[in-house]
């Protein structure tokens, strides 16, 4: 059970990746920024129950991620409280903490630290994580040069494998073949039905079909909906015309913006 | 009361203890890069201090030798000064780029955020653990036994962890704020090198000028490694309590400033 009461958090504009250099400047210059940032969520007060599966929507830089990342804990409101009734296990930029240097087995033991599992744990899930991630060469070779995909594959398995009560995912399920998300998916739904916990910011949660139980519409920093995904979803659809019309240029000029993954799951 | 209770919890053995773990994955991973990325490895640990020290000798003692700097035999006087200098820089500079390295460590980890600073701090550290055979080289070459307060020895290396500690949770939280610090840390350590009592003792300043300089916590860290092989440095010890008490202050301060910036910490990542 995640609790957010009356959140918000402040994000300088720089930090989010909104253009920046001469333009920033001059906008800010017009008056139309501020330096002192601005608040990417404000008075966002909701709740999560145990066992539900709620997915995140918004539009780009709406604050999905650091809603997430809320949940988890991995940042800190500025305003209001965020609590836990227990511990809540962060999925955001996994497959960014490896170490290239260091052998798959010795990654799966460094994951599974920082995601809080002892090193007794990783030793009893070890044989099950190299099975699940498909991983065919030997363990003891180095991780360097394994493509990026087996590498998010790897740190997903590893995610799965603490086997939290509560995950609070960033983009699930855009890693991996098809074959792999098939399986990703299998896997959730099992967890689901056994209770666990699910927050998913999501670009596209269509082929979720019948997984999450809510949808929360993030926009302007505060909750658009808070409602079932059909509704969500068509909201968000709604939300993206309004938006193309008047901020085309604004969004797609921009060389700095975040790609967003194109095909979710 | 309620500051202190936080400090002991914040802390606290107990949260370090519970990912001690991962904690040594880290720390062992990084000295690994350190001895596996050259021929000599573990030699250089040695040798670089020992060249350094050498060097500092040879300027201060054969081309310059007109006064008198430091304690004799001021070859070992430099050695034992010049590892814990080296602690002192690496621990600095690599504080400075605690959560510059892999931001996103903090986006995804469960562990808490000053574990990213302590492991900082312990590498700096087992590194001059590990170069500690200098100063008995430095003993053999000058052949120099030290005295019963030697004892104090491991009580200056517990100071000097706190002391890096605090350091290295305020430099930290305060890059992640403002980046430029990081560009002042480096002058500043410069600086400290010569300011500090590595290349002379506290007795070669003026002597009005001796209480200003121990308000550097330096000078009571190098006073408890080198007082049990020169016990006339117990004459400093007025200053060596300043300088503790400096200590305790930025521990104190850094742990305060850590939780205060902890969130803008984690939302520069």
């Amino acid at each position: 059970m995640i609790i957010f009461n009356g959140v918000g958090i402040n994000i300088s504009k720089g930090k989010r990746r909104q253009g920046g250099g001469r333009r920033h400047r001059l906008r800010r210059f017009a008056g139309e920024q501020s330096r002192t940032g601005s608040w990417v969520l404000r008075g966002v007060s909701t709740q999560i129950a145990a066992g539900e599966s709620v997915a995140v929507l918004g539009l780009k830089n709406s604050g999905r991620t650091e809603f997430v990342r809320l949940a988890a804990g991995t940042l800190i409101p500025d305003e209001g409280s965020v609590s836990r009734r227990e511990p809540v296990l962060p999925m955001v930029d996994l497959g960014r903490a490896f170490d290239r240097g260091f052998t798959v087995r010795q990654n799966i033991y460094l994951l599974g630290g920082l995601l809080g599992m002892t090193p007794e744990r990783v030793e009893g899930a070890l044989a099950q994580i190299v099975e699940t991630a498909g991983i065919t060469t030997s363990i003891d070779k180095y991780l360097g040069g394994a493509p990026a995909l087996s590498r998010q594959k790897l740190a997903w398995t590893i995610a799965m494998a603490t086997q939290a009560k509560t995950f609070a995912v960033d983009e699930m399920l855009a890693v991996g073949d098809p074959e792999f998300r098939e399986r990703c998916l299998e896997q959730i739904k099992l967890l689901k039905a056994a209770g666990t916990t699910f927050l998913v910011a999501t670009e596209a949660p269509r082929k979720f079909e019948g997984f999450f139980d809510r949808a929360i519409v993030l926009h302007d920093g505060v909750v658009a909906a808070d409602s079932s995904l059909a509704d969500g979803l068509a909201l968000l659809r709604e939300l993206r015309l309004a938006n193309s019309i008047t901020d085309t240029a604004e969004t797609k000029s921009d060389p700095k913006a975040r790609p967003e993954l194109e095909d979710g799951f | 009361m309620r500051i202190l209770q936080t400090l002991a919890y914040r802390n606290g053995v107990r949260t370090f203890w519970e990912h001690r773990q991962v904690l040594r994955m880290l720390v062992l991973r990084d000295l690994q890069k350190q001895y596996t990325k050259f021929r000599l490895g573990y030699l250089w640990t040695l040798m670089e201090p020992l060249g350094m020290a050498l060097v500092l000798w040879f300027v201060f003692t054969q081309l310059l030798g007109g006064r008198q700097l430091g304690l004799q035999p001021y070859f070992l006087f430099l050695a034992v000064a010049i590892l814990p200098w080296w602690w002192f820089s690496k621990g600095v500079s690599g504080a400075a780029k605690t959560f510059r390295r892999n931001p996103a460590l903090l986006r995804m980890s469960v562990l808490p955020t000053r574990i990213w600073v302590i492991r900082v701090v312990l590498v700096s550290m087992a590194e001059y653990l590990l170069s500690l055979p200098v100063i008995l080289i430095a003993m053999l070459v000058t052949r120099t036994l030290p005295g019963p307060l030697i004892l104090l020895f491991p009580v200056g290396i517990i100071v000097q962890f706190f002391l890096m500690y605090g350091l290295a949770m305020l430099i930290a939280a305060g890059v992640a704020v403002i980046p430029d610090l990081a560009r002042i840390v480096r002058i500043v350590l410069r600086a400290t090198f010569y300011l500090s009592p590595v290349l002379y003792s506290v007795a070669n300043i003026p002597a009005g000028a001796q209480v200003l300089a121990a308000f550097n916590p330096l000078v009571g860290v190098l006073g408890l490694y080198r007082i049990g092989f020169w016990p006339a440095e117990i004459e400093s010890l007025p200053h060596y309590g300043i300088s503790l008490g400096v200590t305790v202050v930025i521990f104190i301060a850094g742990s305060v400033v850590f939780h205060r910036l902890e969130g803008r910490i984690l939302k520069g990542s």
